[in-house]
């Protein structure tokens, strides 16, 4: 365990409403979320020396955000340029923070606000960097990255639309009992047949649902967790995976993600394996993701996606819940920041309606195509 | 990464019915002059031959200098999409449009991102050999490589 992130734990957990269209400022909300987090944890803006989030460049950045809730001075500070592929690196940097005597109390957070819709992209002119090759073809945006990977797979292990459609209409079934959803009435599969087309093979449900909000977390040392409200919540590892610079076109395999990588080191570095696991928050920008991910991950063999997911395999009562808060295709799209937001309210025993039954383990991914990370979290520190 | 610009008026009159251009920078220029010579021209270690995309100014297995040579622009289907919906802008007449990642002959895993011409979409496959042909892009000073389906290997 010498690589784990033994001793850092996860004690606070705050969000603001989730809503297609706030109205509201990037700083407003996830100052709200960063409030929320340490008034959970019975900490106060005194408290607090560290803060940092991962961003498009979309976002108020740490030191404002601190700022506004009150933070006079900020020892660390650190705000990273990345999506769901370095939600991971942030949350076990927050954690590096803390075991290295960087900082004591660090504040996570990440804010999306109406500026950013990454499925579409109908106000661009111009493109450069790599985009320079692909948009003048009319593919530029994420929902087209990953309809590609799932083609693939679909030509390579026979993966169907039923199968893609057993993912979507089991994350809504479980954020029907997520008043946080921002999706909650229930569909069919042949609701999920029907729904239009987007860049086939993904139709509507395929695609995770963007909205407003913002989700932080506040982690510390277990030392300090002990002394605090509610049960810590421990990191027991973490692992990314980074190749082809983050080419979705030139990833060497579209039938499978980073995670084809990510998952033996992270195993190898908690000493856990798939049927450990209670709570899988698989990143799930789309239901693809889900089912590339799911199998790097071993929780199935390649093709077997489908079949698990009908057979309840995947949901209460089978071998691990995933996405219990019914993800970003039903709760909506933070970012993967609202996965670890649920992994510790499940493992904390907080989850209400949908608390899967003792739950200790939790994994979060983070993450799709060639790059992206997982983290396990523990209601025992390793 | 990509950029958004202030709209010039003079050149896009309606911004949804052009696709976004291409902004070239010191390492991809030729690539992109190759096309309006009506050429496919990808970037080659000058030292160890290894085809580069997207370009690099040096080699990153030899770090030897680089320089763009013209392929067969022929290859074959890895992937493929049908774009039903106006995500991006540009082709909205063309809906329902086909966007391949071909791989080149070249060296396996060289790929490029194009529009498939000259096909139902409902035909194209993975593993459909094709030919770059040239085509003006809308909007702008550039040409592009499309592939069509071609017969035999």
């Amino acid at each position: 365990m010498s690589r784990s992130l033994g001793g850092a734990a996860v004690v606070g957990i705050g969000r603001s409403p989730f809503v297609r269209s706030s109205g509201r400022t990037t700083l407003s909300m996830a100052a709200q979320a960063a409030r929320e987090a340490l008034a959970d944890c019975g900490l106060t803006a005194a408290d607090v020396d560290g803060f940092t989030c991962y961003s498009t460049g979309d976002s108020a950045g740490p030191s404002q955000v601190a700022h506004a809730i009150g933070v006079d001075d900020l020892g660390w500070s650190l705000s990273v340029l990345g999506g769901g592929n370095i939600v991971t690196s942030t949350v076990a940097g927050a954690a590096t923070a803390v075991l290295s005597g960087q900082a004591e109390v660090v504040v996570v957070y990440r804010v999306l606000g109406a500026q950013t819709r990454y499925g579409r992209a109908l106000e661009r002119v111009e493109v450069d960097g790599e985009g320079q090759f692909a948009g003048p073809h009319g593919y530029l945006v994420p929902p087209q990255w990953f309809a590609m990977f799932c083609r693939r797979h679909q030509y390579e292990y026979g993966s169907t639309a039923a199968d893609l459609g057993a993912i979507a209409v089991q994350e809504r079934d479980h954020a029907v009992r997520n008043p946080h959803a921002v999706a909650r009435s229930p569909i069919t599969l042949d609701d999920y047949l029907n729904s239009r087309w987007i860049s086939e093979p993904f139709r509507l449900f395929d695609c995770c649902y963007e909205i407003d909000g913002a989700v932080a977390i506040v982690v510390t040392s277990a030392e300090r967790a002990a002394d605090l409200p509610h049960r810590p919540v421990h990191l027991l590892g973490a692992a990314d995976s980074n190749r082809f610079g983050g080419s979705v076109d030139q990833w060497d395999d579209l039938s499978c993600m980073y995670s084809r990588d990510t998952a033996p080191r992270l195993w190898s570095r908690t000493g856990l394996q798939p049927a450990d696991i209670d709570v899988a928050c698989m990143y799930d920008c789309f239901t693809f993701t889900v089912m590339a991910t799911f199998e790097d991950f071993g929780f199935c063999a390649k093709g077997e996606v489908g079949d698990y997911f009908r057979a309840g395999r995947a949901t209460y009562g089978g071998d691990v819940v995933v996405n219990p808060h019914g993800g970003l295709l039903s709760e909506g799209y933070i970012h993967g920041l609202n996965h670890h937001y649920e992994a510790v309210l499940q493992l904390r025993g907080d989850a209400g309606d949908r608390q899967v039954s003792g739950a200790e383990t939790a994994l979060v991914t983070s993450g799709a195509g060639p790059f992206g990370g997982a983290l396990v979290y523990g209601t025992v520190a390793p | 990464m990509t950029t958004t610009h202030e709209q010039s008026p003079a050149v896009r009159a309606d911004p949804l019915s052009l696709p976004p251009q291409p902004v070239p920078d010191a390492v991809t220029a030729p690539f992109w002059a190759a096309l309006a010579e009506g050429r496919l021209a990808m970037c080659r270690c000058g030292d160890c031959g290894l085809w580069l995309q997207p370009p690099l100014e040096r080699c990153r297995r030899c770090a030897g200098p680089t320089r763009f040579a013209d392929v067969a622009g022929t290859g074959t289907v890895y992937s493929f999409i049908v774009q039903h919906r106006a995500t991006v802008p540009g082709y909205l007449d063309d809906l329902p449009y086909v966007v391949a990642l071909v791989e080149l002959d070249e060296q396996t895993g060289l790929r490029l991102p194009a529009r498939i011409v000259g096909i139902d979409p409902a035909e194209v496959r993975c593993g459909l050999r094709v030919r770059a042909e040239f085509t003006e892009l809308p909007g702008g000073d550039f040409t592009v490589a499309v592939f069509r389906p071609v017969d035999g290997p």
